[in-house]
């Protein structure tokens, strides 16, 4: 059914007529006035002035933000310079690092060190024992995905050895003084008695044989992951 | 006490009403702005990147471990 105009406003004509004497209001059109200026500025703050006051904010932000990365890429720049000449000069000093700290427990090596040690101390190691230790650096399945080694890693290693006062006292600090890394966690001294000994008057603690039980940590590089 | 007509309720409501509207989309748009202001447009890749690094090694100690005995 057509919609009649005509039909329709004759039918609710009494109601327009109505609002007419009350838009006529000084009060009602001050009042209507300031209505529809708010509800405006509030439209407009929505639809136009946010996005445009994002849109200038997110741009100033974005200034600074690239000027501040653009002078700390710089600085990046010149510190990986220098690094590399630095890296440079101590590069013939590397195997020396690799052999204090090695990217894999080494734990034969170490026990090797320790009996050429004991070997130059005159002492004599009647026991070693290392705890489980990776004997070999972990290879992940794709060469691309591999981490460089940053954690360090210890392993405990208990070692019991004898001899004289003098030469025991020689072996640790020949075992301070190894270019591997190791950490001294206990030392327990007891004397050795040995059976079919001839007692003599002049016993000097030169004579005298200790058994020394050291346990030790000796570190090692590993991946993190 | 003055007595209002319902007219002057109505509008005195709808004059409420807009100026409400107004402080709300104007704190909105406020705190949107602000929001803006102070999120970063740097990546975390791009941060982690830029981390400062220090180009001195030290040599010192590069000469107390050849010092060190090794077998």
């Amino acid at each position: 059914m057509a919609f009649d105009y005509k039909k329709e406003y004759e039918r609710y004509k009494r109601y327009y007529q109505s609002i007419e004497p009350e838009l006529a209001k000084p009060a009602t059109r001050a009042y209507t006035a300031i209505i529809f200026s708010f509800l405006v500025v509030s439209l407009f703050s929505w639809y136009a002035i946010r996005p445009t006051m994002q849109t200038i904010f997110t741009l100033k932000r974005e200034i600074t933000d690239k000027t501040d990365l653009d002078k700390k890429m710089e600085d990046k720049i010149s510190a990986l310079i220098e690094a590399q000449a630095a890296y440079q000069d101590v590069e013939p000093n590397l195997p020396i690092v690799n052999q204090a700290l090695p990217v894999t427990s080494d734990a034969v090596r170490a026990a090797r060190q320790l009996q050429a040690l004991a070997s130059d101390s005159h002492v004599t190691i009647t026991g070693i024992s290392i705890s489980n230790v990776p004997l070999a650096a972990d290879t992940g399945p794709r060469e691309e995905q591999k981490i460089a080694p940053n954690k360090l890693t210890d392993f405990p290693v208990s070692l019991t050895v004898t001899g004289a006062y003098l030469d025991i006292k020689n072996f640790i600090q020949g075992a301070l003084n190894l270019r591997r890394v190791i950490q001294i966690d206990s030392m327990v001294f007891s004397p050795v008695r040995a059976s079919g000994t001839i007692a003599t008057n002049s016993a000097t603690p030169t004579s005298t044989q200790i058994k020394l039980d050291l346990k030790l940590k000796l570190f090692y590089l590993s991946s993190s992951s | 006490m003055k007595i209002l007509s319902p007219s002057q309720d109505n509008d005195r409501d709808l004059l409420l009403i807009s100026v409400f509207t107004f402080f709300t989309v104007t704190l909105w748009v406020f705190f949107e702005v602000l929001k803006t202001v102070k999120t970063t447009t740097i990546t975390p890749q791009v941060t982690q990147i830029i981390v400062p690094l220090s180009p001195k090694i030290d040599s010192q100690i590069l000469q107390t471990i050849a010092t060190k005995k090794s077998y």
